[in-house]
C-alpha cells in the first residue's frame, strides 16, 4: 500500500531540494551517509514500492559510481600511497577514498531526488504550483520531467508484458530478472525517444504551454500551515549554510 | 472556417502525398475523409491540426487558413511554425491510439478531461460543471474517479474523446473516434459530435469505412494512395463504387471467398480451451467508486477448428478473460486450460508456443529495430535457432503481404500494417490457440478481408480462436459463435449459436 500522504507534495520536493543542497554545504561523508540511512532509506521502505524505486536508484547511480571509482581511483594527482602501478594508471589509497565520497554524495543526490519524483502526488503538486500562481513554463517544466516518470513505469510495464506474452521467460534468480531488465530496455529507450516529440507535440495541443493565466480541477490542498513551514525550510538552510561555510576553516 | 489547400506533402523522401487535395470545413459542416490504410488521411487530420510535420523531416507545400487567417507553406525550411498553443485553441484534433494521448499527470479521468481547459484558465467551479456535463454525455460519470491508465480500450478512448469536445473548440478534428467502441458508447459518442456540430464547431472525422450512419448533410472527400478519389454528398459516396478503392461501408457484409466461411465444427472434436468458474477481481483502486469488472463464475469451453467471438459492452471483462487464457492474469479460483496446459504458476512466456496474445494497443506490442526482429522474437523465444525463426518469420510476413517490409522499423510503418506485423508476431510462434483483442479495430476493408482469411485457415488446420471484438459483421461473418459478456459474466442469452 502506498504511504499516506502527510505533506504537500510541494514541501515534499522542497524538502528533498533543501537536503540536497545541505549535503553540498556541509560536504562530509558521516552527513551524506546519515542522510541515506536515516533519510533515504526509510523514506524507501516506506513508499509502498521499494523494490521498483530501489531499482531505479541502482540503475542511475550504479553507473556514476562507476565512473567516479574509474576516473578518481585510477587517476588522482594528489595519491601518494600508492597500490597498484598500471603504468598510465595508479590505484592510491587516497584517489579511492576520494572515490568512494564522491560516489556516495552523488548516490545521495540522486537517491533523494528520485525517490521524491518518484513517490509525488504530481497532479497534487501541478494543482498546488497552480494555486499558488507559480510561472507557467515552470509548471510545464516539472510537470513534464517528473510526468516521465509514471510514462516510462507504465511503459517497460507494457513491453514487458508484450515480451512475456511472446516467450519471455522471467525466472526468479536475480541473474535472469537482470536478463529481462536488459530486453526491456531498449525497446524503452529507443520508444521513448519516438515518443518524446510526439508527447511533447501532444501536451502543448492540450494547451500545457499555453500563455496565461491556468486554473486547477482540483482543489488546493496546500494549507498556510505548511506555507510558513516551507518558507521557515529555506531561511533555516539558508542561515545555516551561511554559517557553515563562513564557520569552514 | 479551416481550409487546406494542398500542393503536396511528402515524408523524408518518399513519394507525394495530397497531391491538389483541397478542404473547406464551416461552422457546423461534419466532414468523413475516407480512405485504406496509407490513403494520406491522417496527414491530412495532422496538416488541419496545425501538424507540418517540418521539425520530423516532412515537407509541406499549400496553405491552412484558420479564419481570417492563412499560413503559407513553400516546404524550405524558411517555412512558417504553427504555435500548437494558439492552434489548438481553436482547432481539438483526437489522433489514433488513446493511451499516447493520455497526459500521464492526472490520477483521475476527471482531472484528464479537465486537463486542456484547466490549462487554458477555465475558472474551478465552471470547469467542474463542464466536466460533469461532457461525462453525462458520454456515460463516463461512473468513472470520474478511476485512474485513466487503468480503463478499458473503449473506455480510455472516450475519455480522451471527452477531453477534446470539452474544449468546444471551433473546429474538431477525429482520427479514427469509433476505434473499439461498443455500440452503445459508438452512439454515445456520435451524439456527443452531432451536439458540438449544432452549436457550431466544424467535426471531421477520419475512418477506414464509410459510416452507416452520420448527420444529414455529412459530406465525404475519399482518398486513395494519397490523391483524392470522390468529393461529395455521405449518399452519393456510398453508391460510387468506393470499394474499389478498398473504402467499404461500415455495416455491409464482409465478402468473403467460400474457403474463409467458417468450416463445420464437430462437437467432439478435442477441446482447446476450457475455463471453468473462473473468478478474478481488479485491485480497488485509490478514489474510485468500484474497482474495473473481473471476471464472476466465467465458464467456456472452446474445440479445435472453432472461432469465437467474445462481445459486450467496454469494460465488461472481455480483455479480461482472454488474458488468462495465457497467463497474463491469474485466476482468483476456478481453472483455466489452453492448448492442453493447465495454467498455474507457470511463467506467461513458457505459455508463448500455446497460446499467442494480440493486444489491443499495438504500439505497445511491438519492441524490436526491425520487422523481421520483431516477428523472429517468439520462435527465437520459444528456442528456435536463428536462421529456423526469421524463416517461420518470413513465411508469417509473406501470408500478410508483408515480406517487404522485413528490413524496416515498425514505427515507420502505417497503423494497419503495425497491426498485422503484431499479428504475424503471433503466427510466426505457431500457437494453437490465438486470443485477439480487437483484432480489427482501425483495419481497412482489405486487412480485414485478409484477416478473415487468415483466421479461418487457422482454424481449418485445427487451431481456434478467441476474439474479443466490438465488430459484429466481422464476428458474423468468421466466428462459429459469439459469447457475450456484461459484467464480467457470461449473459445467460449470450452464448449465441450462429
Amino acid at each position: 500500500m502506498p504511504r499516506r500522504r502527510i505533506y504537500n507534495p510541494l514541501t515534499e520536493l522542497l524538502a528533498a531540494v533543501l537536503l540536497v543542497v545541505l549535503v553540498l554545504v556541509v560536504d562530509r561523508w558521516e552527513f551524506s551517509l546519515a542522510v541515506l540511512l536515516l533519510g533515504v532509506l526509510p523514506a524507501v521502505l516506506l513508499s509502498g514500492r521499494p523494490r521498483q524505486i530501489g531499482l531505479v536508484i541502482a540503475l542511475v547511480a550504479g553507473p556514476l559510481l562507476l565512473s567516479s571509482l574509474l576516473l578518481h581511483g585510477l587517476f588522482f594527482p594528489e595519491g601518494t600511497t600508492v597500490l597498484a602501478d598500471l603504468g598510465v594508471a595508479r590505484v592510491t589509497v587516497e584517489g579511492l577514498t576520494f572515490a568512494a565520497l564522491m560516489g556516495l554524495r552523488m548516490t545521495v543526490f540522486t537517491a533523494v531526488l528520485l525517490t521524491a519524483a518518484a513517490t509525488l502526488d504530481l497532479p497534487d503538486l501541478l494543482a498546488t504550483m497552480t494555486h499558488r500562481g507559480w510561472n507557467r513554463k515552470l509548471v510545464f517544466v516539472v510537470g513534464s520531467a517528473v510526468g516521465l516518470i509514471p510514462h516510462v513505469a507504465e511503459r517497460a510495464h507494457r513491453i514487458t508484458r508484450a515480451q512475456q506474452a511472446r516467450g519471455l521467460v522471467v525466472g526468479r534468480g536475480p541473474l535472469s530478472r537482470m536478463r529481462a531488465l536488459l530486453t526491456v530496455l531498449t525497446p524503452l529507450v529507443i520508444g521513448l525517444l519516438v515518443d518524446a516529440s510526439e508527447r511533447t507535440r501532444m501536451l502543448e495541443a492540450r494547451g500545457f504551454s499555453s500563455p496565461g493565466p491556468r486554473s486547477s480541477y482540483l482543489p488546493d490542498s496546500d494549507t498556510p500551515r505548511q506555507r510558513r513551514t516551507r518558507r521557515a525550510m529555506v531561511a533555516a538552510v539558508g542561515v545555516f549554510s551561511a554559517a557553515w561555510l563562513v564557520g569552514a576553516p | 472556417m479551416i481550409a487546406l489547400d494542398s500542393t503536396r506533402f511528402t515524408y523524408d523522401d518518399g513519394a507525394p502525398l495530397l497531391a491538389g487535395v483541397a478542404l473547406t470545413v464551416a461552422a457546423g459542416d461534419h466532414v468523413v475523409v475516407a480512405g485504406a490504410s496509407g490513403s494520406g488521411k491522417t496527414t491530412l487530420a495532422r496538416l488541419l491540426a496545425g501538424m507540418t510535420g517540418a521539425d520530423a523531416g516532412s515537407s509541406f507545400t499549400g496553405a491552412i487558413t484558420l479564419g481570417a487567417e492563412t499560413v503559407r507553406f513553400r516546404g524550405t525550411p524558411g517555412d512558417p511554425r504553427i504555435d500548437p498553443a494558439r492552434w489548438s485553441a481553436r482547432v481539438a484534433y483526437v489522433a489514433q491510439g488513446a493511451w499516447g494521448q493520455l497526459s500521464m499527470m492526472s490520477s483521475t479521468v476527471a482531472e484528464e478531461i479537465a486537463f486542456g481547459p484547466a490549462n487554458r484558465g477555465m475558472p474551478a467551479q465552471e470547469l467542474r460543471r463542464a466536466v460533469d456535463d461532457v461525462a453525462a454525455a458520454l456515460h463516463l460519470t461512473p468513472l470520474l474517479g478511476r485512474d485513466p491508465r487503468r480503463l478499458s480500450g473503449g473506455q480510455l478512448q472516450r475519455t480522451v474523446i471527452a477531453a477534446a469536445v470539452i474544449q468546444q473548440p471551433e473546429v474538431l478534428v477525429l482520427d479514427e473516434p469509433f476505434q473499439g467502441l461498443d455500440d452503445a458508447a459508438a452512439r454515445d459518442v456520435a451524439a456527443a459530435l452531432e451536439a458540438l456540430r449544432r452549436n457550431g464547431t466544424g467535426v471531421v472525422v477520419c475512418a477506414p469505412l464509410l459510416p452507416s450512419h452520420a448527420p444529414q448533410g455529412a459530406r465525404v472527400l475519399a482518398l486513395a494512395d494519397g490523391r483524392r478519389v470522390f468529393e461529395g454528398p455521405l449518399t452519393e459516396a456510398r453508391r460510387a463504387g468506393l470499394r474499389r478503392f478498398g473504402i467499404g461501408t461500415q455495416g455491409e457484409p464482409l465478402r468473403l471467398g467460400d474457403d474463409v466461411v467458417p468450416a463445420p465444427v464437430g462437437p467432439a472434436g478435442p477441446e482447446l480451451v476450457a475455463v471453468h468458474d473462473l473468478r478474478f477481481r481488479y485491485p480497488r483502486e485509490r478514489g474510485a467508486a468500484g474497482p474495473p469488472a473481473g471476471l464472476t463464475g466465467v465458464d467456456l469451453s472452446v474445440v479445435a477448428g472453432e472461432v469465437v467471438a467474445l462481445r459486450g459492452p467496454n469494460g465488461s471483462g472481455k480483455s479480461t478473460l482472454l488474458q488468462h487464457l495465457n497467463g497474463l492474469s491469474r485466476a482468483d479460483s476456478g481453472s483455466v486450460t489452453s492448448g492442453g496446459v493447465r495454467i498455474g504458476r507457470q511463467p506467461t512466456g513458457a505459455l508463448a508456443a500455446t497460446v499467442g496474445y494480440l493486444f489491443q494497443d499495438t504500439d505497445s506490442q511491438l519492441f524490436e529495430r526491425t520487422v523481421l526482429r520483431e516477428v523472429s522474437y517468439g520462435p527465437r523465444a520459444a528456442g528456435m535457432r536463428k536462421d529456423d525463426a526469421a524463416r517461420r518469420a518470413l513465411l508469417a510476413l509473406d501470408a500478410l503481404g508483408l515480406g517487404e517490409f522485413a528490413g524496416a522499423h515498425p514505427y515507420e510503418l502505417g497503423f494497419v500494417q503495425r497491426r498485422m506485423v503484431a499479428l504475424a508476431s503471433l503466427m510466426a510462434t505457431g500457437p494453437v490457440v490465438w486470443a485477439l483483442d480487437e483484432p480489427t479495430a482501425g483495419l481497412d476493408e482489405p486487412a480485414r478481408t485478409l484477416l478473415a482469411g487468415v483466421l479461418a485457415r487457422h482454424a481449418r488446420g485445427g487451431g481456434c480462436v478467441l476474439m474479443a471484438t466490438h465488430d459484429a459483421v466481422f464476428a458474423d461473418a468468421v466466428a462459429h459463435r459469439s459469447v457475450w459478456l456484461d459484467g464480467g459474466r457470461i449473459s445467460p442469452e449470450g452464448a449465441t449459436p450462429r
